[in-house]
């Protein structure tokens, strides 16, 4: 994203300036016509130039076809939300097509970070933390740095929800009426309007990550409760029973849309790969793994058939730097190995051949199949998807 | 008379120097217990914590105290306890977290566990340790922990504090 703008830009000082022009040989008059001339060529070039720009900002990225076909099944599927560092510095949320287009910074706070944002079920609200600018956002703790913020999903009408430290891991309940929060002394289960505390139960070995089932029933997380430092884990409401999905250093765990499936990261080796399983931890399937890189954040599509996810150079979401491209992929073409991948395709030989979009850089993403992101432009489309969006929230069933 | 009185000046400076070396030494070593066998109390160790024990590390499982990239963790370490200085403690063998192993204590702390420390620069196999402790851990930490213990009958684990070196 960043680097398209920073690309465009560079290309603009590069042609600004006179080249060729020996003041010792030229005349005052001379210079200054030289000058005129050269502003005029690039004032003509710029004019395609800026066009170019345009399009290369809205078209989708890479040149593969089968890559461009991707972009195009995804790019009005609803928005994306993810942190990435401004061009100021500091860490915003910005909103873009899932083909990575229409990127836009919806929180322009160069004195404060946001991190973790979470689109409400109807894709209407957002909530995220906002941090002190000069705090570093931490890998393993961003849900429960700064303070909980809420917000159109336009990044509009932005306000604080209690003091800095509270409401930590907060997740959407089905129905966007509560959020489910995870510290030290356990879950709870909080009322948004009143902002009272619903109900607690243990957290049983829960420590990050926490997200709330479509269906509400049960809450997904990492969990220190089964050996390893980092479990995935699902924890029914109901029982307030914890079991582990998969144990071998996992985090970043979310659900399906439909409630079936969680996707994960998990770290076999040196790398981390993106993983799926289903809610007992049985079937569990390769998504995607790509030796050189970390692979964090993974979303799935509101439809289901595609998977958003982070691929970090650098351990901990990098946060300290600017972090890496998110990217996209379908979930049929899964399992797929990214760059060379050779010892990966050994142990994996069902690996599939599939195209991956590269999205800008950014990190922890989440998806709406809302038009409400989009802000003005995307208006009247947005009043009918989500309407869509609050008939199938009311009929779901939230204990 | 006057080469003799000179004498006796330089010889009075010369013992009151060697006197108040001597004490200054003897302070010194006293300051440092040097000498005498360290039993790990110090102003942290007795007051942190609701439990204070003296005991010894029973096996150091090498996952437990791994290196791990960036990630801090807290590993579980098997200590048959020796003394109970302070609190209860049920049971011959106890199961303490400590924060960040591979790293030593007094270096251990850092932005989100801020109040542990103590001397010990590494976990040996039978080493004797004295432990500031709360339990259970899941109270006083949330965080990844390596358990090589998980499944087995360990109680309660504890949760460490403070830990300081003790001379057996």
């Amino acid at each position: 994203m960043m680097d398209m703008r920073k690309i465009i830009c560079k290309s603009h000082r590069r042609l600004s300036e006179p080249r060729g022009v020996s003041p010792r040989s030229k005349s005052f008059g001379a210079r200054l016509a030289a000058l005129l001339v050269v502003m005029l060529a690039v004032t003509m070039l710029m004019v395609p130039l800026a066009k170019a720009a345009e399009v290369a900002m809205e078209k989708p990225a890479g040149e593969d076809k089968a890559v461009a076909t991707l972009a195009g099944e995804v790019r009005d599927m609803g928005w994306v939300a993810f942190a990435a560092r401004s061009e100021k510095g500091d860490w915003d949320l910005f909103v873009m097509r899932p083909d990575g287009s229409a990127l836009r910074n919806i929180t322009n706070t160069p004195d404060a970070n946001e991190a973790y944002p979470l689109f409400s079920p109807n894709g209407k609200r957002l909530l995220y933390r906002q941090l002190k600018r000069d705090e570093m956002i931490d890998g393993n703790n961003y849900g429960a740095q700064g303070r909980l913020m809420f917000a159109k999903s336009d990044g509009t009408d932005p306000q604080p929800f209690g003091q800095p430290g509270e409401y930590p891991w907060a997740s959407w309940s089905p129905d966007g009426q509560r959020i489910a929060c995870l510290d030290i002394k356990g879950i709870s289960f909080v009322d948004l309007e009143t902002k009272k505390v619903a109900g607690k139960q243990p957290r049983e070995g829960f420590f990050q990550q926490m997200t709330w089932s479509p269906d509400g029933k049960t809450l997904s997380g990492v969990s220190n409760g089964f050996g390893t430092a980092w479990s995935v884990a699902a924890m029914d409401i109901a029982s307030g029973k914890p079991r582990a999905i998969s144990s071998q250093d996992c985090c970043t765990p979310d659900w399906f849309p439909d409630g079936r499936h969680l996707i994960f990261s998990k770290r076999p080796g040196q790398w981390t790969q993106l993983w799926m399983a289903d809610p007992q931890g049985r079937n569990p399937r390769l998504l995607y793994a790509e030796d050189g890189r970390h692979i964090y954040g993974g979303r799935v599509s509101p439809d289901g058939k595609y998977a958003l996810f982070t691929g970090n150079i650098n351990e901990d979401g990098d946060p300290g730097n600017s972090g890496a491209p998110m990217a996209l992929m379908r979930l049929t073409d899964a399992p797929l190995i990214g760059g060379d991948g050779e010892a990966l395709r050994k142990q994996h030989p069902q690996a599939k051949a599939g195209p991956v979009l590269t999205l800008p850089i950014g990190w922890e993403p989440c998806w709406t199949a809302s038009e409400t992101p989009g802000g003005e432009t995307a208006k009247d489309d947005a009043t009918k998807h989500d309407a869509a969006n609050d008939q199938a929230a009311k009929e779901t069933d939230v204990p | 008379m006057t080469s003799f009185h000179a004498s006796m000046v330089k010889m009075r400076s010369l013992l009151t120097t060697i006197i108040a070396l001597t004490g200054v030494i003897l302070l010194c070593l006293a300051l440092q217990g040097c000498g005498a066998p360290r039993d790990g109390a110090d102003e942290h160790v007795t007051k942190l914590g609701s439990i204070e024990v003296t005991a010894r590390l029973v096996e150091v499982p090498a996952e437990a105290i791994a290196k791990r990239d960036v990630y801090v963790y807290t590993g579980i370490l098997k200590y048959e306890v020796l003394t109970i200085h302070r609190g209860q403690v049920p049971g011959k063998f106890i199961y303490v977290g400590h924060y960040n192993p591979p790293v030593p204590r007094y270096a251990a702390a850092d932005q989100r566990v801020k109040e542990i420390g103590g001397d010990v620069a590494s976990f040996q196999v039978g080493d004797a340790h004295r432990l500031a402790l709360e339990v259970p851990l899941e109270e006083h930490y949330m965080g990844p922990i390596i358990n090589p213990y998980f499944g087995q009958d360990t109680g309660p684990l504890y949760w460490s504090l403070w830990c300081n070196e003790v001379d057996q």
